[in-house]
């Protein structure tokens, strides 16, 4: 049988005048059957978009084919024209973009999308468009009155799904799929897989999955290619990566992934909460050794709301978060856990006092966090400190990581020069940035992703604080960073006693971190306890869904089985 | 629906400030223009008390506290009613601006919606056909010609065109054996005299709509949903206008209500060099003869002009961008 | 700033990354790169000398008078006399002064201006936010070579100083838009946020967080305002409502004008001082091409599609 696909020697390279020629694509070789579920994994820089968007002739300026060829259906589509190239991409190859969300064109309503499509291939006869249409909906799960609405008054998912529609109606052979749920939320992510799987299934065509998420990728596809460094390093069959990788880099990611409802969870450098000798009371004692701080300095959230403002007048006002009560402990590690629109930011908002509550009190020590002036609300962020979600997006590009720890050494600690800048190479070893002072000259752009988070965890040290705010701290970095930092947070929680509120959408890292948990639902709390406890034995629905959606190799070896 | 009330009140209070701060703006000035005008007033015969009342209530002379003066003002504005032009005495101000009204409105109004369509089109070109000469070509003399003065570039054809070629007429609306009438001669007058003055304004102003929509489509190519209909096989030219163009329309739309303001005030000095006898040359001439009433009033008159505009192309945004109507 | 310079004397041996330097060579290397801005860095590079140097290379006094009146141009008067006996090309010399100079200071003083209301009401919140909008909006409506005009009638005969503060009060209101919109963008990131958790100052964040990641922006802003200066200074002198005892570009066309050089066929009068003016503002224009790039990367002159 004749391959669908047939890449060879493929190289891509970016070329932009000013900086050094980037090799993305270096020498890749594969082919793909008709009707095959391939994924393509990689983590950032990995070169993966680059290969699928070279496949499908999408590539732009300053990306550019530098070698090998690439065979669709026998022809090498390198050589195609323009108006041929066009014309194969109706029955031919489609693509599915990263950033679906924004793949529509804003001001043309989606059945317009579908007619531009038609009348560009005259594939569906005139008297055809409406019956195709909807059947095209049907497929995707949306209802058909969608085809009047514009782009922006769909959701996220509903735009994803639409995009998904419009690449089916090209009757394509080939789909590739690039991060197709990368920007949406956990639960919807999870349904757009099984349409797209089904899709596939259904429909026949030979599909790619680009993702960064081994996770996902095995738990839908039936062959894997692992890419590292503009490489194919690993090319087999899912199950085989699963149960036997070859190469050393696949066996590194696979090793980041495990179970949140397993017994015993680990991860390279982690190993499970109650295997280490570290009680809660352990911690808490430690806590009032270090510098004799009393316990009485516990977050208290009282009976909580907050409202917003309806967005537009006429709507409805949003009830971001629905009487919540919980304590923060000293020492106590503490998981908020939920999809977006959980409410979970918000109540980080409310508790480092950016936002005031609507009902009920925030209490941090004596303090009530909504009643503080100017001056007090500096008292509180020296005791109270955030971990942001985006390391790329939290530190000012023109400032130097000396800058960024010198400032909150200067304004809480009150240090002054050498003192100061001892402080802050301080500061720099405990994260684990050494050699420090190379690092404390750097510029974030200098720095990778795990890097970045490490010197944002260091600013939030800065001050000593006894609480520690982190929202979705790695969330952003690539799975093989992220064991990394969340072991660097364990750490520091046992070293220096401060307690940490940890909010997220990912179950297994909660797991690794955290004693007690809190799943938000619409704003409440529908489900609180042990985490290891919870995690085992959910019971409300909603927790379980989220468990479900944590992307798991070991469930795709079940189903294989 | 939100969105239209939301414009029509914004409409309001700017016209509100606009009327406003023409009545301050004599208020706020160093010493008194009302001796002076009515010094110059005087010299065409003498001036009556109800002249003089008018010329203070105009001025700001202190007639009842400020706030009664303010609201004779409004009244006068609503009424239409701006008193007696001095130079042209005994013409009253409001009659002065409704015969020049008409030239610069065909003028002004017509010719910039000209140089903005073609300006548009042009621009979706240059972008389309990025770094080929049909990008570099436009772009660079477009940008060239928007940094004329508008009167130098007038002053330039009048002497070119005007006087060493003799190709069109160097001053005035219509010739001067030509009467004022709805015939086929006088229409072709009016457009032969108004050829020199529409071609200045073209020129200078066509570059910044180039340039406007050149950068706004060039954002709207690196877009995703262009990239999409590209995977998508969409012809060139429907993901050219009905993708990357129909999106970057809207900023320069935008972009299109600000700028006018630019291109009226260009206009003024225009009319001045062609002694055309517009809104603009008016103004220069109640400038020079210190024609204060006529001055005012003209300059309300231009302000409510290019707001009327401005609330036009707000609304017309409106009917482009479907996530203005929810 | 004083903290991070003590640290480095204290530790020797550390070096520190030249920060702002390096800054501000990339932005320059960025434009010089740039062909288009490249041009207009050396015009208006030869304007500024041309202007600073001008007692030394005009060949004449700026009001010497006395010469042959309209006389063409000849070895004495390269390009020609005016009406009233002055030497054309030392006018067109001197005037260079008036315009850089105003083009610098009324370009400066609106950026000022439009930076201190841009950055604090893309800053506040609620009602006064609402009330800057629409004197901002306001401004940017109303015709501003008109509103000149009224001004400059009133104030008989204010000269520069006068010209030059018109400008800045019908200047100001486009820059503090765009730049509203950039702090708005800019506070909205995790770092702004994260220099009120290190105890910073609001004066601080706006300054030393927010104002430098707008360089490029404030940039396009003063070149965008200088550019309309000159424009408005010209036209407001050509009109005879500016200082017309003064040498400027915008005079010498005024009494060119007023001389009927268009009779006598001296098209050298109204050709050159117009010239000057639109390449000093193309100069500038030019420049902007490459400040547009460093501040949208889309612009960047890239292969084509």
């Amino acid at each position: 049988m004749n391959p669908i696909l047939e890449v060879k020697n493929l190289s891509v390279v970016y070329e932009s005048s000013g900086f050094n020629a980037l090799q993305a694509v270096d020498h890749v070789s594969f082919a793909l059957e008709a009707g095959e579920f391939v994924g393509l994994v990689g983590e950032s820089g990995s070169g993966k978009s680059t290969l699928g968007l070279a496949i499908t002739r999408l590539q732009k300026s300053p990306a550019r084919t530098n070698g090998g060829e690439i065979f669709f259906r026998g022809k090498d589509i390198r050589e195609l024209d323009a108006e041929t190239l066009r014309q194969q991409r109706q029955g031919g190859f489609a693509m599915v973009l990263q950033s679906g969300m924004n793949a529509l064109n804003p001001v043309r309503t989606i059945r317009n999308h579908f007619i531009d499509i038609f009348r560009a291939h005259g594939h569906v006869g005139k008297s055809g468009w409406d019956a195709r249409q909807i059947d095209l909906m049907e497929k995707v799960g949306l209802p058909k009155e969608t085809l009047a609405r514009f782009p922006g008054e769909l959701s996220g998912g509903m735009r994803q799904r639409v995009s998904i529609a419009l690449a089916l109606s090209l009757e394509p052979q080939l789909m590739v799929f690039d991060e197709p749920t990368t920007a949406l939320d956990v639960l919807v992510q999870q349904a757009i897989m099984d349409t797209i799987k089904s899709l596939q299934k259904s429909e026949g065509f030979t599909a790619v999955l680009v993702s960064h998420d081994l996770g996902v990728v095995l738990e839908s596809t039936q062959r894997v290619l692992v890419m590292h460094e503009g490489r194919i390093v690993e090319d087999a069959p899912s199950r085989d990566i699963l149960e036997n990788p070859q190469d050393e880099y696949t066996r590194m990611l696979l090793s980041h992934y495990a179970d949140p409802r397993a017994e015993v969870v680990e991860l390279p450098g982690f190993p499970d909460r109650a295997r280490r000798d570290t009680g809660a009371a352990a911690r808490t004692s430690g806590a009032t050794a270090r510098d004799g701080r009393s316990s009485d300095s516990a977050i208290v959230v009282d009976h909580v709301s907050k409202v917003y403002p309806p967005p537009r007048r006429g709507e409805q006002a949003v009830t971001a978060v629905d009487d919540v009560s919980f304590t923060l402990e000293p020492g106590q590690s503490l998981a908020l856990v939920g999809a977006s629109g959980s409410g979970k930011s918000t109540i980080a908002k409310l508790i480092t006092g950016i936002e005031k509550p609507t009902a009920g009190t925030v209490t941090f020590g004596q303090l009530d966090v909504a009643q503080l002036g100017r001056r007090q609300i500096r008292e509180l962020h020296k005791n109270v400190q955030m971990i942001f979600q985006d390391p790329y997006s939290a530190l000012n590009p023109l400032h130097t990581v000396e800058y960024t720890l010198t400032r909150p050494v200067v304004n809480f600690g009150g240090l002054r020069g050498p003192a100061a800048r001892k402080r802050v190479l301080e500061l720099l070893e405990t994260v684990g940035l050494a050699p420090v002072e190379q690092f404390a000259a750097k510029l974030p752009h200098q720095l990778s992703g795990g890097q970045r988070q490490r010197v944002v965890i260091a600013r939030a040290l800065a001050s000593n604080p006894q609480v520690l705010i982190a929202d979705e701290p790695v969330s952003m970095l690539d799975v093989s960073l992220r064991a990394g930092v969340l072991a660097l947070l364990e750490d520091l929680r046992e070293q220096w006693g401060v307690s940490m509120l940890y909010i997220t959408h990912d179950l297994l890292s909660a797991r690794l971190v955290t004693d007690n948990i809190m799943v938000l639902n619409g704003g409440r709390v529908v489900e609180r306890g042990n985490t290891a406890q919870v995690l085992q034995h959910p019971e409300d629905e909603y927790t379980i869904r989220l468990l479900d959606a944590v992307p798991n190799p070991a469930r795709a070896r079940g189903a294989a089985v | 629906m939100v969105y239209v009330l939301r414009r029509i009140g914004f409409f309001l209070l700017t016209l509100w400030a606009a009327v406003t701060l023409n009545f301050l703006l004599p208020r706020m000035m160093p010493g008194s223009p009302t001796d002076a005008a009515i010094a110059k007033l005087a010299q065409n015969g003498p001036v009556t008390d109800a002249t003089r009342k008018a010329i203070e209530a105009q001025l700001g002379v202190p007639d009842g506290n400020i706030l009664e003066q303010y609201f004779g003002y409004l009244h006068q504005v609503l009424t239409l009613d701006f008193g007696v032009s001095y130079t042209f005495y005994p013409q009253s101000v409001s009659e002065m601006i409704w015969q020049a009204f008409p030239y610069t409105i065909v003028l002004v109004g017509f010719v910039t919606i000209i140089a903005f369509i073609l300006g548009t089109l042009i621009g979706v070109l240059t972008a389309w056909k990025r770094n080929t000469w049909l990008d570099a070509l436009p772009t660079l003399s477009g940008s060239f010609a928007s940094t004329f003065p508008y009167f130098w570039t007038a002053l330039l054809l009048l002497f070119f065109a005007g006087y060493v070629l003799h190709l069109f007429p160097t001053s005035g609306a219509f010739g001067p054996t030509a009467t004022p009438a709805f015939t086929w001669d006088f229409f072709m007058d009016v457009l032969y005299h108004a050829a020199l003055p529409a071609l200045t304004i073209l020129i200078t102003s066509l570059g910044g709509w180039i340039i406007g929509m050149r950068n706004a489509m060039i954002n709207t190519l690196g877009d995703d949903y262009v990239t999409f209909a590209e995977a998508n096989g969409l012809k060139g030219r429907t993901v050219a206008i009905r993708y990357a163009a129909r999106n970057a329309i809207l900023p320069n739309l935008t972009g299109f209500g600000l700028a006018l303001g630019g291109v009226v005030g260009g206009s003024v000095l225009v009319e001045q060099v062609f002694g055309y006898p517009g809104i603009g040359y008016l103004l220069f001439n109640a400038v020079i003869g210190q024609d204060y009433p006529l001055m005012q009033a003209l300059f309300l008159m231009i302000t409510v002009s290019v707001l009327i505009a401005n609330f036009l192309v707000d609304i017309m945004y409106g009917v482009l961008d479907p996530r203005t109507r929810r | 700033m004083t903290t991070t310079q003590n640290i480095s004397t204290a530790a020797p041996g550390v070096t520190k990354p030249p920060r702002r330097f390096t800054f501000i060579t990339r932005s320059t290397a960025t434009l010089w790169a740039n062909w288009k801005s490249r041009l207009g860095l050396i015009i208006l590079a030869c304007f500024i000398l041309v202007a600073i140097f001008a007692p030394l290379l005009a060949p004449y006094g700026a009001s010497q008078d006395g010469f042959e009146r309209n006389a063409d141009a000849s070895a004495a008067h390269w390009f020609g006399t005016t009406a009233a006996g002055e030497d054309v090309l030392s006018q067109l010399i001197y005037g260079s002064q008036i315009s850089v100079a105003v083009g610098f200071i009324a370009g400066l003083l609106s950026t000022i201006v439009a930076m201190v209301i841009g950055l604090s009401w893309g800053y506040i919140r609620g009602f006064g936010a609402d009330v800057i909008n629409f004197i901002v909006n306001l401004f940017l409506v109303i015709p501003g070579l008109p509103l000149m005009i009224v001004i400059a009638a009133y104030l008989q005969n204010g000269g520069l100083v006068m010209i030059v503060a018109v400008i800045v009060i019908t200047g100001w209101a486009w820059g503090a838009r765009v730049l509203r919109a950039q702090t708005q963008t800019l506070r909205s990131r995790d770092f702004v946020t994260a220099a009120r958790f290190s105890g910073e100052p609001a004066w601080r964040i706006v300054f030393k967080e927010i104002l430098p990641n707008m360089t490029s922006i404030i940039a396009g802003g003063f070149f965008g305002a200088a550019t309309s200066a000159i424009l408005a200074e010209a036209g407001l002198e050509f009109l005879g409502l500016g200082d017309s005892s003064i040498v400027s570009w915008g005079t010498i066309l005024y009494w060119a004008q007023n001389s009927n050089a268009l009779l006598t066929g001296q098209w050298i009068l109204l050709f050159a001082p117009g010239l000057c003016i639109a390449l000093l503002a193309l100069s500038l224009t030019l420049i902007n091409f490459g400040v547009d790039a460093i501040s949208n990367p889309r612009l960047r002159e890239g292969k084509s599609r």
